[in-house]
Protein backbone atom coordinates (compact mmCIF):
# COMPACT_ATOMS: atom_id res chain seq x y z
CA UNK A 1 0.00 0.00 0.00
CA UNK A 2 2.40 2.41 0.67
CA UNK A 3 4.44 1.64 -2.50
CA UNK A 4 1.48 2.43 -4.00
CA UNK A 5 0.91 5.49 -2.66
CA UNK A 6 4.79 6.88 -3.12
CA UNK A 7 4.58 5.37 -6.69
CA UNK A 8 1.17 6.83 -7.57
CA UNK A 9 2.14 10.80 -5.85
CA UNK A 10 5.77 10.79 -7.46
CA UNK A 11 4.97 9.46 -10.73
CA UNK A 12 1.67 11.54 -11.00
CA UNK A 13 4.06 14.33 -10.15
CA UNK A 14 6.70 13.43 -13.31
CA UNK A 15 3.87 13.36 -15.68
CA UNK A 16 2.01 16.38 -14.63
CA UNK A 17 5.44 18.07 -15.08
CA UNK A 18 5.87 16.65 -18.88
CA UNK A 19 2.59 17.68 -19.43
CA UNK A 20 3.45 21.09 -18.26
CA UNK A 21 6.76 21.13 -20.57
CA UNK A 22 4.45 20.16 -23.53
CA UNK A 23 3.49 24.12 -24.16
CA UNK A 24 6.25 26.18 -23.06
CA UNK A 25 8.66 27.88 -26.12
CA UNK A 26 11.55 27.77 -23.93
CA UNK A 27 11.99 24.34 -23.45
CA UNK A 28 13.67 23.92 -26.66
CA UNK A 29 14.88 28.04 -27.38
CA UNK A 30 17.53 29.51 -25.19
CA UNK A 31 16.28 33.09 -26.09
CA UNK A 32 12.42 32.44 -25.41
CA UNK A 33 11.51 33.98 -22.37
CA UNK A 34 9.18 31.92 -19.84
CA UNK A 35 5.41 32.84 -19.92
CA UNK A 36 4.70 35.64 -17.26
CA UNK A 37 3.99 33.91 -14.30
CA UNK A 38 1.64 35.87 -11.77
CA UNK A 39 1.92 35.92 -8.12
CA UNK A 40 -1.24 34.77 -6.00
CA UNK A 41 -1.33 37.90 -5.37
CA UNK A 42 -0.74 39.11 -8.17
CA UNK A 43 -3.81 37.28 -8.67
CA UNK A 44 -5.67 38.90 -6.04
CA UNK A 45 -4.89 41.67 -6.72
CA UNK A 46 -6.35 41.71 -10.44
CA UNK A 47 -9.21 40.14 -9.07
CA UNK A 48 -9.89 43.25 -6.88
CA UNK A 49 -9.28 45.22 -9.49
CA UNK A 50 -12.03 43.86 -11.24
CA UNK A 51 -14.46 43.89 -9.01
CA UNK A 52 -13.67 47.57 -7.93
CA UNK A 53 -14.22 48.86 -11.67
CA UNK A 54 -17.44 46.46 -11.96
CA UNK A 55 -18.94 48.08 -8.85
CA UNK A 56 -17.63 51.46 -10.02
CA UNK A 57 -19.59 50.63 -13.60
CA UNK B 1 -0.50 -4.11 -10.84
CA UNK B 2 2.50 -2.44 -9.79
CA UNK B 3 3.66 -3.94 -13.40
CA UNK B 4 1.16 -2.62 -14.97
CA UNK B 5 1.06 1.04 -13.44
CA UNK B 6 5.10 1.45 -14.33
CA UNK B 7 4.08 -0.05 -17.71
CA UNK B 8 1.67 3.01 -18.93
CA UNK B 9 3.59 5.57 -17.14
CA UNK B 10 6.52 5.02 -19.51
CA UNK B 11 4.25 4.60 -22.17
CA UNK B 12 3.35 8.31 -21.45
CA UNK B 13 6.45 10.06 -21.19
CA UNK B 14 7.29 8.15 -24.47
CA UNK B 15 4.41 9.06 -26.12
CA UNK B 16 5.09 12.61 -24.83
CA UNK B 17 8.27 12.27 -25.69
CA UNK B 18 6.57 12.68 -29.43
CA UNK B 19 5.73 16.12 -29.04
CA UNK B 20 8.89 16.84 -27.29
CA UNK B 21 11.60 14.88 -27.61
CA UNK B 22 13.56 16.57 -24.58
CA UNK B 23 10.83 14.32 -22.31
CA UNK B 24 12.57 11.07 -23.70
CA UNK B 25 16.12 12.12 -21.68
CA UNK B 26 13.94 12.71 -18.56
CA UNK B 27 12.47 9.00 -19.28
CA UNK B 28 16.08 7.90 -18.92
CA UNK B 29 16.87 9.95 -15.87
CA UNK B 30 14.09 8.20 -14.49
CA UNK B 31 14.81 4.69 -15.17
CA UNK B 32 18.50 5.14 -14.14
CA UNK B 33 17.95 6.41 -10.89
CA UNK B 34 14.40 4.43 -9.91
CA UNK B 35 15.32 1.16 -12.34
CA UNK B 36 11.92 0.32 -12.71
CA UNK B 37 12.93 -3.20 -14.30
CA UNK B 38 13.85 -3.63 -10.42
CA UNK B 39 10.17 -2.96 -8.93
CA UNK B 40 8.42 -5.14 -11.30
CA UNK B 41 8.00 -8.58 -10.77
CA UNK B 42 6.48 -10.20 -13.90
CA UNK B 43 6.46 -8.12 -17.03
CA UNK B 44 8.99 -4.78 -16.73
CA UNK B 45 12.00 -7.40 -15.79
CA UNK B 46 12.10 -8.66 -19.49
CA UNK B 47 11.00 -5.69 -21.26
CA UNK B 48 14.52 -3.17 -21.92
CA UNK B 49 13.39 -0.17 -20.25
CA UNK B 50 16.55 1.26 -19.91
CA UNK B 51 17.70 0.61 -23.21
CA UNK B 52 14.76 1.63 -24.94
CA UNK B 53 14.46 5.20 -22.99
CA UNK B 54 18.46 5.45 -23.96
CA UNK B 55 18.13 4.58 -27.43
CA UNK B 56 15.16 7.06 -27.86
CA UNK B 57 16.84 10.01 -25.35
CA UNK B 58 20.06 9.95 -27.88
CA UNK B 59 18.04 9.59 -31.21
CA UNK B 60 15.65 12.22 -30.23
CA UNK B 61 18.74 14.90 -29.94
CA UNK B 62 20.25 13.66 -32.54
CA UNK B 63 17.80 13.43 -35.01
CA UNK B 64 14.96 16.15 -33.63
CA UNK B 65 16.65 18.70 -31.27
CA UNK B 66 17.66 22.48 -32.58
CA UNK B 67 21.00 21.97 -31.10
CA UNK B 68 21.08 25.70 -30.10
CA UNK B 69 23.74 26.58 -27.56
CA UNK B 70 25.04 22.93 -27.47
CA UNK B 71 28.95 23.23 -26.39
CA UNK B 72 31.49 20.11 -25.29
CA UNK B 73 33.19 21.12 -22.36
CA UNK B 74 36.88 20.24 -21.08
CA UNK B 75 35.13 18.65 -18.23
CA UNK B 76 32.99 16.29 -20.79
CA UNK B 77 36.26 15.72 -22.35
CA UNK B 78 37.69 14.52 -18.57
CA UNK B 79 34.38 12.61 -18.46
CA UNK B 80 35.22 10.76 -21.90
CA UNK B 81 38.93 9.97 -21.00
CA UNK B 82 37.77 8.15 -18.22
CA UNK B 83 35.12 6.70 -19.70
CA UNK B 84 38.05 5.22 -22.50
CA UNK B 85 40.27 4.26 -19.62
CA UNK B 86 37.62 2.42 -17.68
CA UNK B 87 37.36 0.61 -21.22
CA UNK B 88 40.63 -0.39 -21.96
CA UNK B 89 40.85 -1.63 -17.94
CA UNK B 90 38.69 -3.81 -18.78
CA UNK B 91 40.37 -5.24 -21.20
CA UNK B 92 43.09 -6.22 -19.51
CA UNK B 93 41.20 -6.75 -15.99
CA UNK B 94 42.22 -9.39 -13.34
CA UNK B 95 38.29 -11.17 -13.65
CA UNK B 96 37.80 -10.09 -16.86
CA UNK B 97 33.97 -11.52 -16.56
CA UNK B 98 33.13 -9.90 -13.52
CA UNK B 99 34.60 -6.59 -14.96
CA UNK B 100 32.20 -6.96 -17.85
CA UNK B 101 29.85 -7.29 -15.49
CA UNK B 102 30.32 -4.05 -14.27
CA UNK B 103 31.23 -1.96 -17.30
CA UNK B 104 28.37 -3.20 -19.05
CA UNK B 105 26.11 -0.46 -17.09
CA UNK B 106 28.87 1.70 -16.24
CA UNK B 107 29.47 2.30 -19.77
CA UNK B 108 25.80 3.42 -19.53
CA UNK B 109 25.97 6.22 -16.77
CA UNK B 110 29.02 7.75 -18.24
CA UNK B 111 28.17 7.72 -21.23
CA UNK B 112 24.49 10.21 -20.65
CA UNK B 113 26.59 11.96 -18.15
CA UNK B 114 28.85 12.98 -20.94
CA UNK B 115 25.21 13.35 -23.00
CA UNK B 116 23.29 15.23 -20.55
CA UNK B 117 24.88 18.52 -20.82
CA UNK B 118 24.88 18.81 -24.83
CA UNK B 119 21.11 17.91 -24.36
CA UNK B 120 20.07 20.00 -21.16
CA UNK B 121 20.72 23.55 -23.20
CA UNK B 122 18.16 25.67 -21.79
CA UNK B 123 17.16 27.08 -18.28
CA UNK B 124 13.74 24.88 -18.49
CA UNK B 125 15.48 21.62 -19.57
CA UNK B 126 17.46 22.06 -16.72
CA UNK B 127 15.09 23.08 -14.08
CA UNK B 128 13.20 20.08 -15.54
CA UNK B 129 16.33 17.46 -15.22
CA UNK B 130 16.53 18.45 -11.64
CA UNK B 131 12.78 18.01 -11.04
CA UNK B 132 12.40 14.79 -12.31
CA UNK B 133 15.74 13.54 -10.12
CA UNK B 134 14.24 15.04 -7.04
CA UNK B 135 10.60 13.03 -7.57
CA UNK B 136 12.17 10.19 -9.05
CA UNK B 137 14.21 9.80 -5.80
CA UNK B 138 11.54 10.75 -4.29
CA UNK B 139 9.48 7.52 -4.92
CA UNK B 140 12.11 5.32 -2.93
CA UNK B 141 12.55 7.65 0.08
CA UNK B 142 8.57 8.06 0.53
CA UNK B 143 8.34 4.41 0.51
CA UNK B 144 11.48 4.07 2.78
CA UNK B 145 10.69 6.79 5.23
CA UNK B 146 6.81 5.65 5.66
CA UNK B 147 7.99 1.95 6.09
CA UNK B 148 10.61 3.46 8.75
CA UNK B 149 8.21 5.52 10.34
CA UNK B 150 5.47 2.87 10.56
CA UNK B 151 8.06 0.62 12.67
CA UNK B 152 10.01 -0.91 9.64
CA UNK B 153 13.80 -1.14 8.88
CA UNK B 154 16.77 -2.31 10.21
CA UNK B 155 20.58 -2.52 8.73
CA UNK B 156 20.01 -4.44 5.03
CA UNK B 157 16.60 -5.03 5.83
CA UNK B 158 14.81 -1.84 4.53
CA UNK B 159 12.96 -2.81 1.54
CA UNK B 160 11.91 0.33 0.20
CA UNK B 161 10.64 -0.08 -3.41
CA UNK B 162 12.70 -3.27 -4.42
CA UNK B 163 14.00 -5.68 -2.79
CA UNK B 164 17.26 -5.81 -4.46
CA UNK B 165 19.93 -4.81 -1.92
CA UNK B 166 22.07 -3.60 -4.94
CA UNK B 167 22.82 -0.01 -6.47
CA UNK B 168 20.53 2.79 -5.77
CA UNK B 169 18.64 0.25 -3.24
CA UNK B 170 21.16 -0.57 -1.04
CA UNK B 171 21.10 0.79 2.52
CA UNK B 172 24.94 2.99 2.42
CA UNK B 173 24.66 3.97 -0.96
CA UNK B 174 20.49 4.77 -0.61
CA UNK B 175 21.38 6.68 2.79
CA UNK B 176 24.39 8.89 1.30
CA UNK B 177 22.49 9.96 -2.28
CA UNK B 178 19.09 10.67 -0.10
CA UNK B 179 20.78 13.11 1.86
CA UNK B 180 22.66 14.56 -0.42
CA UNK B 181 19.75 15.42 -2.73
CA UNK B 182 18.03 17.48 -0.11
CA UNK B 183 19.76 20.67 -1.05
CA UNK B 184 18.01 20.30 -4.49
CA UNK B 185 14.66 19.92 -3.16
CA UNK B 186 14.98 23.12 -1.15
CA UNK B 187 16.36 24.41 -4.63
CA UNK B 188 13.45 23.47 -6.40
CA UNK B 189 10.69 24.85 -3.76
CA UNK B 190 12.37 28.16 -2.96
CA UNK B 191 13.32 29.02 -7.46
CA UNK B 192 11.22 26.45 -9.31
CA UNK B 193 8.42 27.51 -12.00
CA UNK B 194 7.46 24.23 -13.11
CA UNK B 195 5.64 23.66 -9.68
CA UNK B 196 5.71 27.46 -8.45
CA UNK B 197 8.21 28.14 -5.87
CA UNK B 198 7.50 29.17 -2.57
CA UNK B 199 3.68 27.84 -2.77
CA UNK B 200 1.65 26.34 0.43
CA UNK B 201 1.51 22.64 -1.51
CA UNK B 202 5.34 23.16 -3.01
CA UNK B 203 6.15 24.30 0.97
CA UNK B 204 4.72 21.11 2.05
CA UNK B 205 5.52 19.04 -0.17
CA UNK B 206 9.02 19.77 0.48
CA UNK B 207 8.86 19.42 4.14
CA UNK B 208 7.87 16.27 3.49
CA UNK B 209 9.84 14.63 1.62
CA UNK B 210 13.27 16.02 3.71
CA UNK B 211 11.77 14.60 7.18
CA UNK B 212 11.27 10.94 4.89
CA UNK B 213 14.73 11.83 3.30
CA UNK B 214 16.32 12.22 7.31
CA UNK B 215 14.67 9.00 8.05
CA UNK B 216 16.23 7.04 5.41
CA UNK B 217 19.19 6.85 7.76
CA UNK B 218 17.57 5.47 10.61
CA UNK B 219 15.54 3.40 8.34
CA UNK B 220 18.70 1.85 6.50
CA UNK B 221 20.53 2.02 9.59
CA UNK B 222 23.88 3.00 8.69
CA UNK B 223 26.70 5.48 10.16
CA UNK B 224 27.50 6.96 6.74
CA UNK B 225 23.93 8.51 6.51
CA UNK B 226 24.19 9.99 10.18
CA UNK B 227 27.81 11.43 8.61
CA UNK B 228 26.04 12.65 5.98
CA UNK B 229 23.42 14.44 7.71
CA UNK B 230 25.73 16.19 10.19
CA UNK B 231 27.54 17.48 7.10
CA UNK B 232 24.49 18.63 5.37
CA UNK B 233 23.87 20.67 8.76
CA UNK B 234 27.58 22.07 8.39
CA UNK B 235 27.43 22.36 5.24
CA UNK B 236 24.07 24.39 5.69
CA UNK B 237 26.06 27.33 7.84
CA UNK B 238 27.16 28.80 5.11
CA UNK B 239 24.32 29.97 3.43
CA UNK B 240 21.45 30.44 6.21
CA UNK B 241 20.83 33.69 7.38
CA UNK B 242 20.75 33.76 11.12
CA UNK B 243 23.58 31.30 11.64
CA UNK B 244 23.68 31.09 15.72
CA UNK B 245 19.90 30.40 15.86
CA UNK B 246 20.45 27.92 13.36
CA UNK B 247 23.40 25.88 15.05
CA UNK B 248 21.39 25.99 18.59
CA UNK B 249 18.02 24.61 16.86
CA UNK B 250 20.35 22.29 14.79
CA UNK B 251 21.69 21.31 18.05
CA UNK B 252 18.60 21.20 19.98
CA UNK B 253 16.91 18.92 17.60
CA UNK B 254 19.52 16.47 17.76
CA UNK B 255 19.63 16.05 21.56
CA UNK B 256 15.44 15.47 21.32
CA UNK B 257 15.96 12.86 18.62
CA UNK B 258 18.34 11.07 19.51
CA UNK B 259 16.78 8.45 22.23
CA UNK B 260 14.34 7.98 19.87
CA UNK B 261 16.07 6.43 17.34
CA UNK B 262 16.31 2.28 17.75
CA UNK B 263 18.81 0.84 19.81
CA UNK B 264 20.46 -1.10 17.53
CA UNK B 265 20.85 2.06 15.40
CA UNK B 266 22.54 3.76 18.50
CA UNK B 267 24.65 0.22 19.05
CA UNK B 268 25.98 0.90 15.74
CA UNK B 269 26.35 4.75 16.10
CA UNK B 270 28.57 4.28 19.15
CA UNK B 271 31.14 1.53 16.66
CA UNK B 272 31.94 5.29 14.70
CA UNK B 273 34.37 6.31 16.84
CA UNK B 274 35.46 2.48 18.27
CA UNK B 275 36.30 0.69 14.99
CA UNK B 276 38.43 -1.75 16.00
CA UNK B 277 35.50 -4.05 17.82
CA UNK B 278 33.92 -3.94 14.44
CA UNK B 279 34.41 -6.42 12.24
CA UNK B 280 33.24 -3.88 9.01
CA UNK B 281 34.75 -0.63 9.66
CA UNK B 282 38.43 -2.98 10.44
CA UNK B 283 37.59 -5.15 6.89
CA UNK B 284 37.59 -1.52 5.32
CA UNK B 285 40.75 -0.62 6.73
CA UNK B 286 42.67 -3.73 5.65
CA UNK B 287 40.73 -3.62 2.18
CA UNK B 288 42.12 0.21 1.81
CA UNK B 289 45.89 -1.02 2.77
CA UNK B 290 45.21 -4.08 0.48
CA UNK B 291 44.44 -1.33 -2.59
CA UNK B 292 47.64 0.65 -1.77
CA UNK B 293 49.78 -2.09 -1.72
CA UNK B 294 48.16 -3.75 -5.03
CA UNK B 295 48.12 -0.35 -7.40
CA UNK B 296 51.85 0.22 -5.55
CA UNK B 297 52.27 -3.36 -7.65
CA UNK B 298 49.80 -2.15 -10.53
CA UNK B 299 49.77 0.80 -10.71
CA UNK B 300 47.62 0.92 -14.07
CA UNK B 301 44.47 -0.80 -12.20
CA UNK B 302 43.14 -4.30 -12.59
CA UNK B 303 39.84 -3.35 -14.05
CA UNK B 304 36.72 -3.58 -13.03
CA UNK B 305 36.30 -6.03 -9.75
CA UNK B 306 39.80 -6.26 -8.78
CA UNK B 307 38.87 -6.65 -4.97
CA UNK B 308 37.93 -10.25 -5.94
CA UNK B 309 41.88 -10.89 -5.48
CA UNK B 310 42.36 -9.73 -1.89
CA UNK B 311 42.42 -11.86 0.60
CA UNK B 312 42.62 -10.15 4.14
CA UNK B 313 43.52 -11.84 7.70
CA UNK B 314 43.33 -8.89 10.66
CA UNK B 315 42.10 -8.91 14.25
CA UNK B 316 38.96 -7.19 16.41
CA UNK B 317 39.90 -6.11 19.42
CA UNK B 318 36.91 -6.63 22.22
CA UNK B 319 36.55 -5.24 25.44
CA UNK B 320 34.67 -8.26 27.46
CA UNK B 321 33.49 -6.89 31.36
CA UNK B 322 33.50 -9.84 33.93
CA UNK B 323 32.53 -8.58 36.91
CA UNK B 324 35.24 -5.39 37.87
CA UNK B 325 37.51 -6.88 35.05
CA UNK B 326 37.71 -5.77 32.18
CA UNK B 327 39.08 -8.10 29.57
CA UNK B 328 40.16 -7.61 26.14
CA UNK B 329 39.75 -10.34 23.58
CA UNK B 330 40.92 -10.83 20.10
CA UNK B 331 39.80 -12.66 17.07
CA UNK B 332 41.49 -13.13 13.95
CA UNK B 333 39.39 -12.98 10.72
CA UNK B 334 39.91 -14.14 7.43
CA UNK B 335 37.73 -12.34 4.58
CA UNK B 336 38.59 -12.92 0.95
CA UNK B 337 37.11 -10.78 -1.89
CA UNK B 338 36.29 -8.17 0.08
CA UNK B 339 34.43 -4.88 -1.68
CA UNK B 340 36.62 -1.95 -1.43
CA UNK B 341 33.63 -0.10 0.38
CA UNK B 342 35.06 3.42 -0.72
CA UNK B 343 34.22 5.12 -4.46
CA UNK B 344 38.23 6.57 -3.73
CA UNK B 345 40.00 2.87 -3.22
CA UNK B 346 37.23 1.87 -5.62
CA UNK B 347 38.61 4.47 -8.60
CA UNK B 348 42.31 3.56 -7.41
CA UNK B 349 42.34 -0.07 -7.52
CA UNK B 350 40.26 -0.78 -10.45
CA UNK B 351 41.42 2.27 -12.73
CA UNK B 352 45.06 2.63 -11.16
CA UNK B 353 46.32 6.02 -10.92
CA UNK B 354 45.41 7.26 -14.73
CA UNK B 355 42.04 6.69 -13.71
CA UNK B 356 42.02 7.95 -10.07
CA UNK B 357 44.09 11.31 -11.35
CA UNK B 358 40.74 11.85 -14.16
CA UNK B 359 37.96 11.12 -11.63
CA UNK B 360 39.50 13.49 -9.11
CA UNK B 361 39.70 15.81 -11.36
CA UNK B 362 36.24 16.05 -12.83
CA UNK B 363 34.96 16.38 -9.20
CA UNK B 364 37.72 19.04 -8.33
CA UNK B 365 36.93 20.93 -11.23
CA UNK B 366 32.97 20.62 -10.21
CA UNK B 367 33.39 22.09 -7.27
CA UNK B 368 35.45 24.75 -8.19
CA UNK B 369 33.14 26.00 -11.31
CA UNK B 370 30.17 25.63 -8.68
CA UNK B 371 31.90 27.69 -5.87
CA UNK B 372 33.06 30.61 -8.76
CA UNK B 373 29.10 30.48 -9.52
CA UNK B 374 27.75 30.46 -6.23
CA UNK B 375 29.83 33.26 -5.82
CA UNK B 376 29.16 35.32 -8.78
CA UNK B 377 25.25 34.50 -7.62
CA UNK B 378 25.95 35.89 -4.46
CA UNK B 379 27.60 39.09 -5.87
CA UNK B 380 24.40 39.85 -8.91
CA UNK B 381 21.56 41.84 -8.23
CA UNK B 382 19.93 40.02 -11.54
CA UNK B 383 17.35 37.57 -10.20
CA UNK B 384 18.15 35.01 -12.92
CA UNK B 385 21.83 34.87 -11.37
CA UNK B 386 21.07 34.64 -8.08
CA UNK B 387 18.80 31.74 -8.65
CA UNK B 388 21.42 29.35 -11.04
CA UNK B 389 23.80 30.45 -7.99
CA UNK B 390 21.60 28.88 -5.61
CA UNK B 391 21.57 26.10 -8.47
CA UNK B 392 25.60 26.25 -8.55
CA UNK B 393 25.52 25.72 -4.35
CA UNK B 394 22.33 23.27 -3.89
CA UNK B 395 24.78 21.27 -6.52
CA UNK B 396 28.09 22.00 -4.84
CA UNK B 397 26.55 20.19 -1.87
CA UNK B 398 25.00 17.64 -2.93
CA UNK B 399 28.47 16.48 -4.79
CA UNK B 400 30.31 17.66 -1.23
CA UNK B 401 27.46 15.32 0.69
CA UNK B 402 28.20 12.89 -2.21
CA UNK B 403 32.12 12.81 -1.40
CA UNK B 404 32.20 12.33 2.36
CA UNK B 405 29.58 9.10 1.55
CA UNK B 406 32.07 7.90 -0.85
CA UNK B 407 34.48 7.61 1.40
CA UNK B 408 32.95 4.77 3.17
CA UNK B 409 30.68 3.19 0.36
CA UNK B 410 31.76 2.35 -2.72
CA UNK B 411 30.14 4.09 -4.87
CA UNK B 412 32.25 5.85 -8.11
CA UNK B 413 29.78 5.23 -11.10
CA UNK B 414 26.37 5.60 -8.87
CA UNK B 415 24.33 6.82 -12.05
CA UNK B 416 22.76 9.46 -9.73
CA UNK B 417 26.22 11.57 -9.35
CA UNK B 418 27.38 11.02 -12.53
CA UNK B 419 23.80 12.46 -13.22
CA UNK B 420 24.26 15.30 -10.55
CA UNK B 421 27.99 15.78 -12.73
CA UNK B 422 26.03 15.97 -16.15
CA UNK B 423 23.81 18.89 -14.59
CA UNK B 424 26.77 20.92 -13.01
CA UNK B 425 28.48 20.98 -16.23
CA UNK B 426 25.18 22.09 -18.10
CA UNK B 427 24.71 25.15 -15.52
CA UNK B 428 27.91 26.38 -16.66
CA UNK B 429 27.27 26.31 -20.10
CA UNK B 430 23.93 27.66 -19.84
CA UNK B 431 25.32 30.29 -17.68
CA UNK B 432 28.45 30.82 -20.18
CA UNK B 433 25.51 30.95 -23.34
CA UNK B 434 23.29 33.51 -21.58
CA UNK B 435 26.37 35.86 -21.18
CA UNK B 436 27.24 35.38 -24.57
CA UNK B 437 24.02 36.01 -25.59
CA UNK B 438 23.77 39.57 -23.93
CA UNK B 439 26.74 40.30 -25.02
CA UNK B 440 26.07 39.67 -28.81
CA UNK B 441 22.45 41.51 -28.22
CA UNK B 442 24.91 44.24 -26.67
CA UNK B 443 27.10 44.71 -29.79
CA UNK B 444 23.62 44.30 -32.06
CA UNK B 445 22.17 47.45 -30.11
CA UNK B 446 25.43 49.03 -29.96
CA UNK B 447 25.62 48.57 -34.14
CA UNK B 448 21.91 49.59 -34.67
CA UNK B 449 22.43 52.72 -32.63
CA UNK B 450 25.68 53.65 -34.44
CA UNK B 451 24.34 53.05 -37.77
CA UNK B 452 21.27 55.27 -37.35
CA UNK B 453 23.55 58.00 -36.09
CA UNK B 454 25.09 57.80 -39.41
CA UNK B 455 22.13 58.16 -41.47
CA UNK B 456 20.81 61.09 -39.08
CA UNK B 457 24.19 62.66 -39.94
CA UNK B 458 24.03 62.16 -43.68
CA UNK B 459 20.19 62.98 -44.02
Amino acid sequence: MIDYFAIGLTHGLILFLCWRLLNRDDLDDPLASPPETRSRRGKRSARKKRETAQADA
Amino acid sequence: MLDVVLLLFLGALILLGLRRPFIWVLAYLYVDIVAPQKIGWVILPSVQASLITFVLAFAGFALLDNKKGVRFTPRQAVLLLLLIWCGITTQFADFPESAAMKWSWVWKSMLFALFLPLAVRTRLRLEAAVAVCVLSLAAIVISGGMKTLFGGGGYGMLVTLSSDNAGIYEGSTLSTVTIASIPLIWWLARHGTLFPARTKPVMLFALGLTFASLLIPIGTQTRTGLLCIAFLGALMMRTVKHRFLYAALAGVLALITLPFLPQAYQERISTISNHQSDQSASTRVEVWKWTLEYVAESPMGGGFDSYLGNSIRYETVDQVQEGSVVRTERHEVVDEGRAFHSAYFEVLGEQGFPGFILWALLHLSGLVSMERLRRRGMASDDPDMKRWGALANSLQQVQLIYLLGALFVGIAYQPFILIVLGLQIALSTIVKNSDRYVEEAGRKARVTAKRSRTQEATA
